[in-house]
């Protein structure tokens, strides 16, 4: 019975000067200097626009945004549980259906909104997510990654990159590299069985005009879409927080991080470098990796490479060969 | 015009959805409670009633949508069973607290483990802190009523709180009665669209849930509890109204049951109520002076009828179909309260409790004789042995 009440066609943008001088997520939070999830917030904000609702599962963008009362969303927002982000956003969406279509709201669809963490995307979240997709509500779920359980004080997740230090993968002479495990892929979750999603990408606070646009183009969306979007966090991955940039463009440049749009089926690649450099330039700027042993950094190296054969990109630096010694 | 059909517990449940016109519907599927979403799920099929039915992908999801649905200014229903309603426990408290007025119908199922179908309140019971307004209803035409006027209660902007309405699993569930629907428009009149205050809605936007500094977490929590506390006079009020407006003929929150000059008093809710009712009547014609007083609503707790009710008698049975291991009456939930309610009578009854019902079990009359019989020696001692008894379970007394 649903019927399709958005019509809305927010137009790409071509270069910085034409992002949106309206800030919907405006100063005075709480989040450390350098934030990658706080930027990205304030660039999705602006790429949405005011006909938006907000859903903010618990996590760094909850706790450090919607301090004391006082929140930095000038749109509606509600929070989720770190559970329910996609039920909540589902509910809401149903809502705004029935109440178009019997008389009781005016205008369009908003844009609806799920500002979740990796968290609350791909671990405990992830039913609530996953459901949402397969039902075909018209959300925009993102999955700001910062890879890790941050809010909580840095524990692993499942998008926390092998080897990372963090305070429930602590290095130790036992377990020397401190993660052992390699990460969920998040965007291939949601395409690999959800019938009725048509737009899924990714992006990096690195790339705001590519950010933005993919943004729209999930809003322009009938139906559900999926953003999962690079957000480096100077706090827990231990780096200097002028540097949130720097390290989000090494993580493309090195592999760590690929930039794609998949739209019904095809793949398209942005910001391929011609010559992937070693992943090493990227994690020797980052305290969590600093434990790691070149054999560490090699297996590190060879996972990279061989995601890159998987998404059909020539891999054009020579790897170096994981080391037999332990 | 009024028609009367015979129904079962959970398809008047639907029947109440349908005239509250609600707006989303969230289902999962467990027993007993499933067969009211297969009414809804029809009456959307059909066309009877527009909503979106939203299939949920499992309890916690269906009251988180609910929750969305409502917080955006959509009338919200949803429901569960046994292991569902605990599986949803996370949300009860976030809705309560976002004074979000759904609704939610329970057919009652015991708790695991083991696996087991049969009607116990433990699932609702274990809720009863959160903040929801929480009953039980004794037949199909009771779970009617009690849908709508909780609708109306928890709308009210004097309580805006999420009802949990509640019936025993097949006993009212699925045991077709007497239920008399009215029209639509009296239903309209009675029961006003849904409106919150402060939905989600970007032409006039807010926050719903920041985080808090600790001392404002007591100045909400009060505010919770004075909700309660404003819940039992609007009660009263939407009650009598719904009396007048529907030929009904209810007591807001406890019944009495030939209790004039009673000695012995049976306290009990739900299902079993019937039973209970039929064997204070017989026990009566053999001259016992038992008296049965009934509970409508749990939350909020209603002490000063309750305490009024029960002081009239000298021994009192409550029946309890909750556990609360290891509590201090080291039997179920409510003799808790009751006992609480009591405190300040100066003539206060002696007070006992029967376990009875658990599991599913049946309540037959010969149980309510065997507590009458206890009471009766309890009120000849002057004491109570004890104070639970597991009906049909233990030696003799
Ligand atoms: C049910 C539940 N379990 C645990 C928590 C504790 N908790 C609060 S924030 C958080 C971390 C969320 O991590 P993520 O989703 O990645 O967001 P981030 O903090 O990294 O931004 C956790 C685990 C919670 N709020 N609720
Ligand atoms: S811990 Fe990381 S994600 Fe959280 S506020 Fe600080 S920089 Fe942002
Ligand atoms: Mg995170």
């Amino acid at each position: 019975m649903a019927i399709a009440v958005k019509t809305q066609n927010l137009p790409p943008i071509k270069l910085i000067r034409n992002v949106p001088k309206e800030e919907y997520y405006v100063p005075g939070h709480r989040t450390c200097a350098g934030c990658g999830p706080a930027l990205q917030y304030k660039l999705v904000a602006k790429a949405a626009g005011p006909n938006t609702i907000f859903i903010g599962p618990t996590g760094c963008m909850y706790v450090a945004n919607a301090s004391y009362l006082c929140t930095p969303y000038t749109v509606p927002w509600m929070h989720a549980q770190i559970t329910n982000g996609g039920a909540i956003a589902s509910g809401i969406e149903a809502a705004y259906k029935v109440l178009l279509r019997k008389g009781k709201r005016t205008g369009e669809l908003p844009n609806i909104i799920v500002m979740a963490g990796d968290g609350g995307t791909v671990d405990i979240g992830l039913q609530a997510m996953s459901a949402m997709m397969y039902r075909a509500h018209d959300v925009l779920f993102i999955c700001y990654d910062n890879e890790a359980y941050t809010n909580t004080g840095i524990q692993t997740s499942p998008t926390t990159p092998y080897g990372a230090n963090t305070t429930f993968t602590p290095p130790g002479s036992a377990i020397p590299e401190g993660k052992t495990l390699f990460p969920k892929d998040a965007p291939q979750l949601v395409i690999g069985g959800h019938p009725a999603v048509k737009y899924v990408a990714t992006a990096s606070v690195a790339y705001p005009v590519d950010l933005i646009n993919k943004v729209r183009k999930g809003l322009n969306q009938q139906g559900p879409a999926f953003l999962h979007i690079h957000c480096p966090c100077p706090k827990g991955w231990k780096f200097d927080e002028a540097k949130t940039i720097e390290i989000a463009r090494l993580a493309i440049e090195t592999g760590m991080w690929n930039m794609y749009e998949w739209e019904d089926g095809v793949y398209r690649y942005q910001f391929r470098p011609k010559k992937y450099k070693p992943v090493r330039e990227y994690m020797k700027l980052q305290g969590r990796f600093a434990h790691l042993t070149e054999a560490h950094i090699a297996k590190q190296q060879a996972f990279v490479d061989a995601k890159l054969k998987v998404h059909g990109i020539p891999v054009e630096v020579p790897a170096p060969a994981p080391r037999t010694q332990q | 015009m009024a028609r009367e059909l015979m129904l079962s517990g959970c398809a008047a449940a639907a029947q109440a959805a349908k005239l509250a016109q609600v707006e989303v519907i969230c289902s999962y599927p467990i027993r007993p409670y499933s067969a009211i979403m297969m009414e809804l799920a029809k009456m959307v099929a059909n066309g009877e009633l527009d909503a979106e039915f939203i299939h949920g992908e499992g309890e916690h999801a269906q009251l988180s949508v609910v929750l969305g649905a409502a917080a955006a200014g959509a009338r919200a229903l949803t429901g569960s069973s046994g292991v569902g309603v605990t599986y949803a426990f996370e949300t009860y408290s976030p809705i309560a607290g976002g004074r979000i007025p759904l609704q939610m119908m329970i057919a009652d199922r015991a708790l695991d483990p083991p696996g087991d179908f049969g009607s116990e309140h433990t699932d609702a019971m274990s809720t009863r802190d959160q903040g929801w307004l929480l009953g039980w209803a004794e037949t199909p035409q009771e779970i009617f009523d009690n849908s709508l006027i909780n609708y109306r209660v928890g709308e009210d902007h004097r309580v805006l709180l999420p009802q949990m309405v509640c019936q025993d699993g097949y006993f009212v569930s699925h045991i077709p009665g007497k239920v008399v629907i009215p029209d639509q428009s009296q239903v309209d009149e009675f029961l006003p669209p849904y409106e919150l205050p402060h939905p989600l809605d970007p032409k006039r936007p807010v926050s719903h849930g920041p985080q808090i500094r600790p001392d404002q977490g007591t100045v909400m929590d009060m505010q919770r509890a004075q909700a309660m506390l404003d819940a039992p006079a609007v009660i009263a009020e939407v009650i009598d109204e719904y009396n007048r407006t529907f030929g009904r003929n209810y007591s807001p929150f406890v019944e009495e049951y030939m209790t004039d000059d009673a000695e012995i008093g049976l306290f009990i809710m739900g299902a079993h109520t019937m039973t209970a009712r039929h064997a204070v009547r017989h026990l009566r014609e053999q001259g016992v002076k038992i008296g049965l007083v009934k509970l409508r609503f749990v939350r909020p707790w209603p002490t000063q009828e309750v305490a009024q009710a029960l002081s009239k008698f000298k021994a009192v049975g409550v029946v309890e179909t909750s556990t609360s291991y290891g509590g201090a009456m080291r039997g179920g939930n409510l003799l808790h309260e009751v006992r609480a309610s009591l405190y300040e009578v100066a003539q206060r009854p002696l007070t006992t409790s029967f376990m009875a019902g658990l599991g599913g079990e049946m309540v037959p009359l010969k149980d309510f004789y065997y507590m009458a019989d206890i009471l009766s020696k309890a009120v000849k001692d002057g004491k109570t042995k004890k104070t639970v008894y597991w009906v049909g379970f233990e030696a003799e007394d």
